[in-house]
């Protein structure tokens, strides 16, 4: 009974274990991890589908070979030991290759399989492919090093840019001249040091603030009253903030991209080639006023000679005193225009403006020229309007000055024979007087020095010996003060055309 | 009895042009070669005209004629300045202060100077 009993036991545990034994076995072969038994020497027992598949080997091309012929040699051993001694090992790195395919990287796990007695026969090993991790890291890392050459190249560039700003900002910060800069609505938005020393004024004050506002400071307002509540192109303005401290301020446009963006002032100091200038001014000044002592008794006494009152004088006597009264005629001549231009130069040109007609002052003019149109061949016209002309506001001794200038030059550089036309014309605004001449002109490459102060034209210079290239100079500057114009027209070996303009203002004109 | 002419002026050749021009035409001229001489010399003489340089030594033209006018007998001698100096503003000051007539030596010659002075107190 017993025994019966036993044996149906038995026969139950075989059955069980039968059952468990397909189980594993199942589970074995399901495994989607490659998994193989190991001996303690290292030799493949067994192997599941995924081994072979991963490994691409058959089960029996695998079994009984060393598990070293599918790992790293060094790696394998020294795990298959740490498994021996340690029971387990857990996620270690390694790389296979069943040496047909290349090596892929995995993570693999072991555990020791012992007897009923505890000894040891063997281990498990299983293991994850790791390569398509790895590729994706691989990508991430290429992805990575990509975005920190960008981040390194950003930075770069943002370095650089940086380095520019910064150089920019020292040449802004230690440059002589000062600089303001108003962005395209007109506030302030950069005021550098030297600015601030010129005004006596710190840039906070201001930063932000339209010209406008800067007329409620005193230390700004010259300046804003040069440039006005909306700027504009300026070239080279001279503002005098005191007597002995000259700024020439100009304005630049600033354009980016076709579009204003704002008004970029400079403020040149020019005060030390203003002091030199004056002094220069000064020295001619006094150095022409010394030379008319001298000149003057010279003259008179020549006039004295040739008058008779100092005694009878041959006449070949007469003839050479008479020549030196003309050398020093000339030299007074001389001697008041470098007067006038050191006076317009020291701003002390006064104009005493009188209403007056011009085709009388052009007329006066005219006739003391008479004589040497005369003695020159001349063909000479005055072409004027039959009525009566609006007069103009003038200081007269200073536009006859001006006006003879024009015409002496018409005079002495015509050729005899040929023409010289005086003409005035007006309209409701100004009155325009032109001086045209058919004599020997200017040349082109020297057109724009010709109101320049000492400016005689090279042709000028071989014909005649006499003139003090000051002439159109003052003459410029007197028309100029009576805010009028001046320009001209020429063609060297054809003639010149001069003209002025002079304003007629409300007031002036005739009912 | 010859008029009488005051000449204030500090440059010997100019007064020796002006002196002789003057002789000449039959004035009766008296020298001085500063302001401060002149105004004493005025005061003795009593001329009829004075000729009054502007820059000289001690006292110039601008301070005799400030003198001048401070005394009403000096202050009714007509008064021609002679200046080396032609600038508007010396001119008017010249002619606030007083002054009848001016010239600039170096655009007048001595017979303009006769014309003028004749002007002022006849022949």
């Amino acid at each position: 009974m017993v025994k019966d009993e036993e044996t149906r036991k038995a026969s139950l545990l075989a059955d069980d274990l039968v059952s468990l034994e397909n189980y594993i076995h199942d589970l074995f072969n399901f495994s989607p991890l490659p998994i193989c038994f190991v001996s303690p020497i290292g030799v493949m027992l067994e192997v599941n589908p995924s081994f072979e598949a991963l490994s691409n080997l058959k089960s029996y091309e695998l079994i009984g070979e060393p598990i070293e012929k599918l790992f790293e040699k060094s790696k394998i051993q020294e795990m298959t030991k740490e498994t021996l001694e340690k029971g387990f090992v857990k996620g270690r790195e390694i790389s296979f290759s069943s040496g047909k395919e290349k090596k892929i990287p995995v993570q693999v796990f072991t555990r020791v399989r012992k007897d009923e007695k505890g000894d040891v026969v063997g281990y498990f090993l299983g293991f994850f492919d790791l390569s398509k991790i790895k590729e994706g890291e691989e990508e991430l890392k290429k992805s990575q090093i990509a975005l920190m050459n960008m981040l390194e190249d950003t930075e770069e560039a943002w370095k650089s840019a940086e380095q520019e700003k910064n150089r920019t900002q020292e040449i802004i910060t230690s440059f002589r001249d000062g600089l303001l800069l108003f962005d395209k609505d007109g506030k302030l938005s950069l005021m550098n040091p030297q600015a601030e020393k010129f005004f006596g004024i710190e840039k906070e004050k201001l930063i932000g603030k339209p010209v406008s506002e800067f007329f409620h400071l005193s230390e700004l307002r010259p300046l804003a009253s040069l440039l006005g509540r909306r700027i504009e192109p300026l070239f080279r303005k001279e503002l005098k903030v005191t007597e002995d401290f000259i700024l020439e301020v100009s304005t630049i446009l600033l354009i980016i991209k076709g579009k204003s963006s704002g008004y970029l002032i400079v403020l040149h100091d020019v005060s030390r080639e203003k002091i030199i200038e004056r002094m220069k001014t000064e020295f001619v000044s006094i150095a022409a006023h010394q030379l008319r002592t001298p000149i003057s008794a010279i003259k008179w006494t020549l006039k004295m000679l040739l008058d008779g009152d100092l005694g009878k004088i041959t006449p070949e006597q007469r003839e050479f005193i008479k020549k030196t009264f003309w050398s020093n005629e000339r030299m007074i001549r001389l001697i008041n225009d470098l007067l006038n231009v050191t006076r317009i130069e020291e701003g002390r040109y006064l104009y005493k403006p009188v209403p007056y007609d011009v085709t009388k002052l052009i007329q006066t003019v005219i006739d003391s020229y008479k004589g040497e149109i005369k003695k020159r061949k001349i063909n000479f016209k005055f072409k004027k309007p039959k009525e009566k002309m609006p007069e103009v506001m003038m200081d007269v001794d200073k536009m006859s000055l001006a006006f003879q200038n024009i015409l002496d030059n018409a005079v002495k550089y015509t050729p005899e024979n040929k023409n010289v036309t005086v003409s005035l014309t007006y309209d409701k605004k100004e009155i325009v007087v032109s001086v045209v001449d058919s004599g020997i002109g200017i040349a082109k490459n020297q057109q724009e020095r010709v109101f320049t102060k000492f400016f005689r034209g090279a042709n000028v210079m071989k014909k005649e010996t006499e003139g003090s290239g000051l002439g159109l100079f003052i003459s410029k500057n007197i028309i100029e003060a009576h805010e009028g114009k001046i320009w001209f027209e020429s063609k060297e070996g054809k003639g010149t055309a001069f003209y002025f303009s002079l304003p007629i203002k409300a007031k002036n004109k005739i009912a | 009895m010859p008029k009488k002419i005051l000449l204030i002026e500090d440059e010997d050749i100019m007064i020796n042009l002006l002196e002789k021009k003057l002789t000449q035409e039959g004035y009766d001229v008296t020298v001085t070669k500063n302001g401060e001489e002149g105004l004493k010399s005025m005061r003795e003489i009593k001329p009829d005209i004075i000729l009054l340089d502007l820059v000289m030594p001690k006292m110039g033209g601008f301070e005799v004629m400030e003198e001048m006018n401070k005394d009403p007998e000096l202050k009714k001698i007509p008064i021609i300045i002679i200046s080396n100096s032609g600038q508007p503003v010396e001119l008017g000051k010249a002619k606030e202060l007083g002054a009848k007539d001016w010239l600039i030596k170096t655009e007048f010659d001595p017979q303009e100077v006769l014309d003028k002075v004749a002007k002022q107190i006849g022949k």
